[in-house]
């Protein structure tokens, strides 16, 4: 799939731009806060509505506006053009359209597919344990339609379960939806670390040159590593749940399940988040996103959108070359840098100069 | 928005307490909009149906008769009831016509969030029906959403023990969409397609 062309209106500092894109590599340079980051953040929003970097839709908005609207054209092999758009006004509801039919989120992940690499993605490493969670869950639900229904209704049931906690109404009848629609969100995780462990390692050794990424997944619940039968988990769950269930009575919360599950990651074998530098955590975090970028790519037959943000700060020449080398002939790939443009981007690519939420030139 | 009439805001204002309308002019003025007898024959139609209609002392469900229709109806087996959470999901499952059965109405689902427990449902009369009246079959029809699972989950633990068997309408339904909605053949098959839980 590819951008064919944006519509962007009082989003962040743009207040209305609109322009084609390249089926290829676009680039966006421009000085920082010139709005080359926020055209990113635009672009995924469209694709999966909703920001990479905000929970909150009110907050990009710009600022002299009271509501924002990014529309696009997408082209699918199989669908030909489609038009998209998702609206946000302060105080309203969320509106996304497909070819201007009301659409729900959860069908924008069926549908389309991006991928973003941004310098604060250092948190996936250094950040509370609640950011490498919700990597996990945007990624996999991009392939799982299954996973994201199923943690919809966990968020449910675990409202539920802590309201019940909260007002001393008998909890079990929630604990053990939990439990069951627990069960399954850890085994479609365990699944999804597995197939981009390898790839990220990969990634990670080509790019540092030489260094090696482990991560471990740490579920709440402990299970010992390799027993990983839906009946394994289930009873560690279980038995998980009984330990703690006095002690959730008192603290009134819900202290077993994977919302408290947890991702270590380690380089050369020490504890990453203790002893890694900033370079090394967003070196890891570009390998983690490119190994998901082609776990995508591979589970969902389409070449997702690929954004990515400033990641030429950190690599010299020769491995940013090399590293977009590994994107020729994929799909199509969005990216910003502050300094022009480096010789190697040139071939098969168009340039975008912007200036104050402005595109002043096209080359 | 206009300010000018009370008596509009005070029906706006009544509107907005019904389930899934809100603060919604249009429906206010689509009654302005109509004649004066169309108007006063809904009006009377809801003062009828408070004068009339009660619940039966069975089954909890609406009636103009005590007990109601169904309850009263010698022809429907009496040892097979089926547990719903509203009397809309009763009516839905009895223009189905897949179960002969009498029917609970539970006034409700499990919602701790709304501060709904156990204790606000009525499950304390369906323990004394299921005692007194030889009941062999419990069917538990809440609706295919997390708070009614879980009401399905706390019943099955509470009622089996009491020796009766116990079976959850099958997950044939659309995921997410409620009873009411299902349509008669869907219903039907998913009553049939019963499971033990
Ligand atoms: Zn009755």
């Amino acid at each position: 799939m590819y951008l064919k062309s944006i519509k962007i209106s009082n989003f962040r500092n743009f207040t209305s731009l609109r322009t084609d894109f390249y089926p290829r590599t676009n680039v966006f340079f421009g000085q920082n806060g010139s709005g080359k980051t926020n055209l990113l953040e635009a672009i995924f929003v469209l694709c999966l509505g909703r920001s990479h970097r905000s929970a909150s839709d009110a907050i990009i908005i710009n600022q002299d506006a009271n509501f924002y609207r990014i529309e696009g054209e997408i082209v699918k092999k199989s669908e030909g053009v489609q038009s998209l758009s998702v609206a946000f006004e302060k105080g309203g509801r969320k509106k996304i359209t497909l070819n201007k039919v009301p659409l729900k989120v959860a069908e924008l992940y069926k549908n389309f597919s991006a991928v973003i690499v941004n310098p604060e993605d250092s948190n996936i490493i250094s950040g509370p344990p609640s950011v490498r969670r919700t990597f996990i869950d945007i990624y996999l639900a991009q392939y799982s339609q299954d996973y994201l229904r199923t943690l919809v209704d966990y968020q449910k049931i675990l409202a539920q379960k802590n309201a019940a906690l909260k007002k001393e109404i008998d909890p079990t009848p929630f604990s053990e939806l939990l439990i069951e629609y627990g069960v399954s969100i850890m085994i479609k995780r365990i699944e999804f670390l597995e197939e981009i462990k390898d790839a990220t390692s990969g990634y990670y050794h080509q790019i540092s040159g030489g260094d090696d990424l482990c991560f471990q997944y740490k579920p709440s619940v402990n299970f010992n590593e390799g027993m990983v039968s839906k009946n394994d988990i289930k009873e560690a769950f279980e038995s998980c749940l009984a330990k703690n269930r006095e002690r959730e009575k008192i603290v009134k919360t819900s202290l077993v399940g994977p919302h408290r599950d947890e991702l270590y990651f380690s380089i050369n074998n020490l504890p990453a988040r203790e002893f890694g530098s900033q370079g090394e955590w967003r070196t890891a975090a570009l390998s983690l996103k490119m190994a998901v970028y082609h776990l995508l790519r591979r589970k969902r037959k389409l070449n997702p959108l690929l954004l990515l943000d400033e990641i030429f700060a950190e690599l010299d020449q020769k491995r940013a070359e090399s590293l977009m080398q590994s994107f020729d002939n994929l799909g199509q790939l969005f990216l910003t840098t502050a300094v022009k443009p480096p010789e190697f981007l040139k071939r098969d690519s168009r340039n975008y100069q912007i200036e104050k939420g402005k595109i002043i030139d096209i080359i | 928005m206009f300010k000018s009439a009370g008596s509009v805001e005070r029906l706006v204002n009544q509107l907005a307490r019904l389930p899934g309308i809100g603060r919604n002019t249009r429906l206010a003025f689509h009654i302005l909009k109509l004649s004066k007898e169309e108007a006063f024959e809904l009006a009377d139609a809801i003062h009828e149906v408070k004068e009339k209609v009660g619940f039966c002392s069975v089954c909890n469900n609406i009636s103009e008769t005590d007990p109601c229709q169904t309850c009263s109806d010698p022809s429907r087996q009496q040892d097979i009831i089926c547990v719903v959470e509203d009397s809309s999901d009763a009516a839905a499952i009895d223009k189905a016509e897949g179960f002969k059965g009498l029917f609970h109405v539970l006034d409700g689902r499990l919602s701790p969030l709304d501060g709904i427990g156990p204790d606000d449902l009525k499950i304390k009369s369906l323990l004394e029906r299921i005692k007194n009246n030889n009941i062999s079959e419990i069917i538990i029809a809440t609706n295919p959403n997390v708070e009614g699972e879980a009401t399905a989950i706390y019943l099955s633990r509470l009622l089996k023990p009491m020796g009766v068997k116990v079976t959850r309408i099958a997950r044939g339904l659309p995921v997410g969409s409620d009873l009411e909605y299902a349509d008669a053949v869907t219903l039907t098959r998913a009553l049939e397609g019963r499971q033990d839980i």
